[in-house]
């Protein structure tokens, strides 16, 4: 139980200017953005925008100088994060860079590798994917199939594939898990290793994989006989679980876990000033107890992380209660809109609830489904 | 502040661990000087703050203790800012206070009703808010002088009645701030509360899972159960950091968001915690002798005090409609601008 530590944070005393700062960046980089676009915004690509943003400052944010970085504190960053979301701002393109690919080089990566790409990223010019999982490994992704095998002259072949990679068509790089040694089932975690990937090498093939709303998000990346340099291994051979699983708590604590609906909360409350009804307000009510709540919470995770602690059972938590707000959210606005409220109107509210009803069932799989969280919060409980 | 608010819950928790539930008495309550916590030094309190106050209310609620802790907190801190002097004795607040106050010479009389009395006929003197001449009135009442009609909440906790007949009032008009919130301070501590009951239920819960065994093994073995069960921790989570935040914002300054939000966000854990609680222990959750009842009672109650989810619902959404979508997010972040 004690383990459930939800501390509160008190944010740094620039905070509010730095708000200020970012509201104006926002109101004035992006004058009209439709409801529907500022959904799910951290999914929404836009290369011009991160380069802007890269330009302020704002990617890499946390990082040393001498890579490109801005060394600003962990809670101005999250600031910065929790801003952009609520403004729906359009940071998928180098999100993933940002949030895991940076600091998973800065943690394990080579000093030729920090300096060859965290500049890029950090000025929002290299974007990066997640190689993680793989046809037969998704929740269970110790089971990666995709193979590295050292050559005689120390350089590495790689076969495989990997799938649901978000971006990998226009991002340059991807961090992969794969298998560098021989499974053993009393060892699963054993034998894997992280390499940072160049896309364009020869070999690799990305197939994208149109999602159910017809977004071309998704792809498939193929392996072929890549024959990479040794210095693409990423950390240690055979260290590959352990850093994949540091890189799983940045993925899984971020402000993003629970903003994802929050461009269609915003349109309820407008709703609600046009139409007086008793119901809707009951339900704003309800909804603004739950993100005031999810956002103690994130920001308790986010200074748990600052003091440099490893708050993997309450990133947990917050994940899994922060998905299942951005899902019930829409359920929730379908059910009370009137019947003058049609799916397949053009309006800011119908446009963003059918787009939101229809991707929101991925919220609490993207990034560990709510089973797997739920295993850690029972191991967390002591009941595993 | 955090090394003295650790340092009282921990002496309350071992207090209350302690504690004779049999005997039940009111001065080894006063004995650890915990129902003054909210007054101030210079009126010879301890000069806590509320998330001082919360962490040992928490506490309390982990315990079950059944005495008008919370109530006699807020009862002293009241008072004692409205400069009413209050005898050593057990108090009670009545935040529904139907009736008049008005003036016999120099004295102040009140008829009309407070109802559901925490503890009401049990305690000494119960402290009330009312307008009177343009202003609110902290109003102290003695308890002699009331009809009594004895009720209790689902966990036998006392919640009278009281009627009073031109009854002699101590009142004093007091900052506008103190004596609208009595509403709000009694959700405020409910919620701590609420969180501490909270724990305990999930705490036995988790330990029933891994001591019955069904097939051959513990029923906390089984992935459906733990799945529930980590549901039930969330929850739990979600309505202690919602209670600890809402008290941290008490302690700096004015709160009625805040705290409405964290008394429906506790409200809502309620639910989920109380259904898998007894899901879990199956048959023995419900008898008379097992000890979950006294968490989920209370909790059943709770849930009710102070504000139902109707009540802040329907609060927190028409404040939120009124201010308009485009303020929402710099009110929920503290920098709005008006």
């Amino acid at each position: 139980m004690h383990a459930f530590r939800f501390d509160p944070v008190t944010l740094p005393a620039d905070a509010p200017a730095l708000r200020k700062e970012i509201r104006e960046f926002v109101a004035r980089e992006l004058p009209h953005v439709p409801a529907e676009r500022r959904a799910n915004c951290w999914a929404v690509f836009d290369a011009g925008f991160s380069r802007k943003l890269g330009a302020r400052g704002w990617i890499g944010m946390v990082w040393p100088k001498e890579y490109g970085g801005h060394e600003r504190s962990a809670l101005e960053r999250y600031v910065l994060l929790e801003e952009l979301l609520a403004a729906g701002a359009p940071v998928g393109a180098h999100w993933i860079a940002d949030r895991q690919s940076g600091p998973n080089l800065l943690r394990f990566g080579s000093e030729q590798q920090r300096r060859a790409w965290l500049p890029g990223m950090a000025r929002g010019e290299i974007l990066c994917c997640i190689g993680m999982s793989e046809p037969g490994a998704g929740s269970d992704l110790a089971a990666v199939r995709t193979r590295a095998e050292k050559l005689a002259d120390g350089r590495w072949r790689i076969n495989g594939q990997k799938i649901w990679t978000s971006n990998a068509q226009q991002s340059q790089l991807m961090i992969a898990l794969v298998r560098t040694g021989p499974l053993d089932e009393r060892n699963r975690h054993a034998g894997l290793s992280q390499f940072l990937l160049e896309l364009r090498t020869p070999g690799i093939r990305i197939q994208p994989i149109v999602d159910l709303v017809g977004h071309p998000g998704f792809n498939e990346v193929f392996f072929d006989d890549v024959v990479v340099e040794p210095h693409c291994l990423l950390g240690v051979e055979g260290e590959g679980w352990k850093q994949v699983t540091s890189e799983l708590s940045l993925e899984r604590s971020g402000p993003e876990r629970y903003l994802s609906s929050f461009a269609l909360f915003l349109e309820l409350v407008r709703l609600a000033a046009r139409v007086d009804s008793e119901a809707l307000h009951h339900a704003i009510g309800r909804l603004t107890a739950e993100l005031w709540t999810l956002r103690q919470m994130s920001l308790s995770v986010a200074g748990q992380l600052a003091a440099g602690e490893d708050p993997m059972l309450a990133a947990a938590i917050v994940k899994d209660l922060g998905n299942t707000f951005e899902q019930q959210l829409p359920a929730l606005v379908q059910s009370l809109v009137g019947a003058d409220v049609r799916l397949e109107d053009d309006s800011d509210l119908a446009r963003t609830l059918a787009l939101l009803l229809q991707t929101s069932p991925s919220f609490s799989l993207r990034g560990g489904t709510r089973e797997i969280l739920r295993g850690i919060v029972a191991r967390g409980l002591g009941l595993r | 502040m955090s090394e003295q608010r650790e340092l009282l819950a921990d002496s309350a928790a071992r207090a209350f661990q302690s504690y004779d539930r049999q005997r039940n008495a009111w001065h080894e309550i006063e004995e650890l000087g915990i129902a003054d916590i909210l007054v101030s030094d210079t009126n010879g309190g301890s000069g806590a703050d509320w998330d001082d106050a919360c962490a040992v209310l928490q506490v309390s609620g982990r315990w079950q203790i059944a005495q008008p802790i919370a109530e006699a907190m807020i009862a002293r801190k009241l008072a004692a800012d409205a400069g009413v002097q209050l005898p050593r004795s057990p108090l009670s607040i009545a935040p529904d206070a139907a009736g008049t106050l008005s003036r016999d010479g120099r004295a102040l009389k009140f008829s009309g009703i407070l109802q559901s009395v925490p503890w009401g006929r049990d305690v000494s003197h119960v402290v009330t808010s009312l307008a009177f001449e343009h202003r609110t009135h902290t109003v102290v009442l003695s308890v002699k002088d009331a009809k009594l009609h004895k009720r209790t909440n689902l966990a036998g906790e006392p919640r009278d009645d009281l009627r009073f007949d031109a009854a002699e009032a101590l009142a004093a008009a007091s900052t506008s701030r103190e004596s609208q919130h009595l509403f709000y301070y009694a959700a405020l501590a409910r919620t701590a509360q609420i969180a501490g009951a909270l724990q305990s239920a999930l705490e036995r819960s988790i330990a029933y899972a891994l001591e019955r065994k069904q097939f051959g093994r513990a029923i906390g073995r089984f992935q459906a159960v733990q799945q529930q069960l980590a549901l039930f921790g969330a929850e739990t989570a979600a309505a202690t950091c919602a209670s600890r935040s809402a008290a941290i914002a008490a302690t700096t300054g004015d709160a009625p968001f805040q705290i409405a939000a964290a008394k429906l966000r506790a409200n809502q854990a309620i639910g989920v915690a109380t259904a898998t609680a007894h899901q879990v222990h199956g048959a023995i959750g419900f008898t008379w002798e097992y000890a979950l009842r006294h968490a989920t009672q209370r909790l059943w109650s709770w849930r009710s005090e102070y504000g139902n989810d109707r009540y802040w619902s329907e609060h927190l959404g028409r404040t939120v409609v009124a201010r308009g979508a485009d303020r929402f997010w710099a009110d929920l972040t503290g920098t709005g601008a008006g």
